[in-house]
């Protein structure tokens, strides 16, 4: 065990995969110096510069080298940056990358990791700042993991490396400094919640930064004799829906509370599912459907408050 | 061209009054760099790059369109005639600039001037609407013209590629400026561009291509003077190499310690407002005692207009402007 940031958790399941499969490479903009946030430190030097190669400022281009990449059997991991981005490399994302393996019967497989970091960027303003994690949890063929700690982040990274399929991944651009305890070695399956908090009055779903205001929020609850049981949903696509509906069936009210816009954000799906199943009430917590403003006091009426989620525990 | 370049260096290097308007951008820059730097950690500093900034943002009409790259975009929206102090609101995110602390000045230009921004966030976009500007021009049979200036590595985009073949096909009046500082953040050009030069790249789209010394201001507004001059008979685009030095890291906040401190070192003997200044005190085309006036009013009006903006009131949360994303609220 090792107290590492979230980036250096990343770092850390990177080299390890990179060590451990010659197949794994990185590509992308700024990832000699060790990537703009960190997230890649120190791996050019170790792995040199043909296994994690600088590339030009080309998004779609890198995403288009790495379903080549890919369908040559290699496993690259894509540095788009930030999400905002990615929208450069959508029709390599979403019509190459995620449908080559049903196209081509299994033949065709794009084992890739995209690293899209997702959310408010302090004073980054509407073009860096969005969670546009519904997109890409919307398009059939792609999994979408949502990291909320340094741990999660190392074991997923790790997972997602192995899983076969294109993963978008998606950090969250302001984690990169959580530090906490990580075990390199810890397996988080794909698709496999986790429950931070057991309640028994109402079940919260989140994950990524929104994790932290929610077990905020829960504790508010439990003062206000409301008992919440928190869950870090981790993998969007595919969702523990096992997980959820278990909790829900129990506690018989569901909140859902995302940084991305609330209309039509994949809080929508998960609370569309517990309905159907259990016909209990459901409620979402998300921005409004606004850009990301600049100025601080903007940018702050964008983030999801404790207080918001709480409001909707208590409701 | 070389017979044209000379004549067109000769006369700029005597036109005292372009050329003091020129030198009085350099230093707001150069000033403006000081206070935004100290401000903001993301700021994008120009040092050395300040001779690009007044070539082709002076002596532009009205209903001219500049397409500033970021690295200058508020110099550039100072020389279209924005007002300064709302231009550093739009740093600090006040309700004094002009998008009301919802983006910032300094990738972003006000439209109302003619300056058309960074709407995207990814480098490269900012091409094809210039394209589009100077494609508004020529079907309202004006002469106006658009200068877009962008960096090295945006060069690479496959939007660089789109918006100038397009610009030549249509014969659209746009002159492109790379504004080459040599780094993309820590990317060095030479691993990024596969061509020679930027400038080498322009015959394969069958339109002028121009490499100049982006630190010489007077040989640099003299091939923008061409440029313009080929645009506004209908010619076509120009694409210009401006070859430059980024002094600072990307940002104040990157310590850019992947480079050389020599080269660094190098370039910032080769400072373009220290050349500029050489020029016109050795010319007469500045008397010194000016020039002291020049430099010590231009730091009092930015750190008067940095002061204000400052000071300036921020948005209330009630300004989140849910009105302001549909022209009627549809949200």
């Amino acid at each position: 065990m090792a107290c590492l940031s979230y980036a250096q958790a990343g770092c850390l399941a990177l080299e390890r995969a990179m060590a451990a499969d010659p197949a794994v490479v990185v590509l992308g903009e700024d990832v000699g110096r060790g990537g703009i946030f960190g997230q890649y430190r120190g791996l050019q030097q170790k792995f040199g510069t043909a296994r994690v190669l600088d590339t030009p400022i080309s998004e779609a281009t890198i995403m288009g080298a790495a379903v080549g990449m890919a369908l040559a059997g290699l496993k690259p991991v894509v540095e788009m940056r930030v999400v905002d981005f990615a929208l450069c490399a959508m029709d390599e994302i979403v019509n190459q990358a995620a449908k080559a393996r049903y196209m081509f019967g299994g033949q065709g497989r794009v084992p890739l990791v995209a690293r899209l970091p997702i959310g408010i960027w302090t004073g980054s303003a509407a073009q860096h700042s969005q969670s546009l994690e519904a997109w890409f949890a919307h398009v059939p063929g792609l999994v979408v993991v949502t990291p909320s700690n340094p741990q999660d982040n190392c074991s997923l990274l790790a997972a997602s490396l192995e899983c076969g399929d294109p993963v978008i991944y998606m950090e969250h651009k302001e984690l990169w400094t959580v530090e906490a305890e990580v075990d390199p070695t810890a397996k988080v399956p794909l698709g496999r919640a986790s429950v931070l908090r057991a309640g028994a009055d109402v079940t919260l779903v989140t994950w990524a930064r929104t994790v932290q205001p929610a077990l905020e929020a829960a504790t508010a609850a439990a003062a206000r004799g409301v008992s919440a049981e928190v869950i870090d949903l981790r993998t969007l696509w595919p969702w523990d829906r096992e997980t959820v509906l278990a909790s829900a069936a129990r506690t018989r009210r569901l909140v859902v509370a995302h940084e991305a816009v609330r209309v039509a954000g994949f809080g929508a799906e998960i609370a569309a599912t517990v309905a159907e199943e259990l016909g209990i009430p459901v409620r979402r917590v998300g921005g409004a459907r606004i850009p990301v403003g600049y100025s601080k006091v903007l940018e702050d009426a964008a983030r999801i408050s404790a207080a918001a989620i709480l409001e909707s525990l208590l409701q | 061209m070389n017979a044209q370049f000379a004549e067109a260096r000769a006369r700029v290097a005597e036109d005292g009054a372009l050329l003091r308007s020129m030198y009085e951008l350099m230093l707001l820059t150069r000033e403006i760099d000081r206070v935004a730097g100290k401000a903001d950690g993301h700021w994008h500093a120009c040092e050395g790059e300040e001779a690009v900034i007044a070539a082709c943002y002076s002596g532009l009409r009205p209903d001219d369109f500049a397409v500033p790259h970021y690295r200058g975009m508020l110099p550039a929206s100072v020389a279209r005639g924005a007002d300064l102090r709302a231009l550093l609101a739009g740093l600090a995110g006040k309700t004094t600039s002009h998008s009301g602390g919802r983006y910032r000045s300094d990738v972003c230009g006000p439209i109302e001037h003619r300056v058309i921004g960074l709407y995207s966030g990814a480098l490269g976009p900012t091409l094809s609407y210039a394209a589009g500007t100077a494609l508004a021009a020529k079907l309202d049979r004006r002469d106006a013209v658009t200068i877009a200036v962008f960096g090295d590595g945006t060069s690479n985009r496959g939007d660089f590629h789109e918006a100038l073949n397009l610009a030549a096909v249509l014969k659209l009046g746009v002159v492109y400026v790379c504004q080459n500082n040599q780094f993309a953040i820590s990317t060095p050009a030479a691993r990024g561009v596969g061509a020679r030069s930027i400038a080498d790249r322009a015959p394969g789209y069958g339109i002028p291509g121009v490499a100049a010394d982006g630190n010489d201001a007077i040989g640099l507004r003299a091939a923008v003077e061409i440029a313009i001059e080929r645009a506004r008979r209908g010619d076509g685009p120009t694409l210009i190499e401006a070859l430059t030095y980024r002094i600072s890291g990307h940002l104040v906040a990157d310590a850019a310690d992947y480079r050389p401190a020599e080269d660094v070192a190098a370039w910032r003997s080769r400072d373009p407002l220290a050349r500029l200044q050489r020029h016109l005190l050795e010319c007469g085309l500045l008397k010194r005692d000016e020039d002291e006036r020049l430099a010590r009013e231009t730091r009092e009006r930015v750190d008067a207009a940095m002061a204000q903006a400052q000071a300036d009131p921020d948005p209330g949360a009630d300004a989140l402007g849910l009105q302001a994303v549909f022209a009627a609220a549809r949200s």
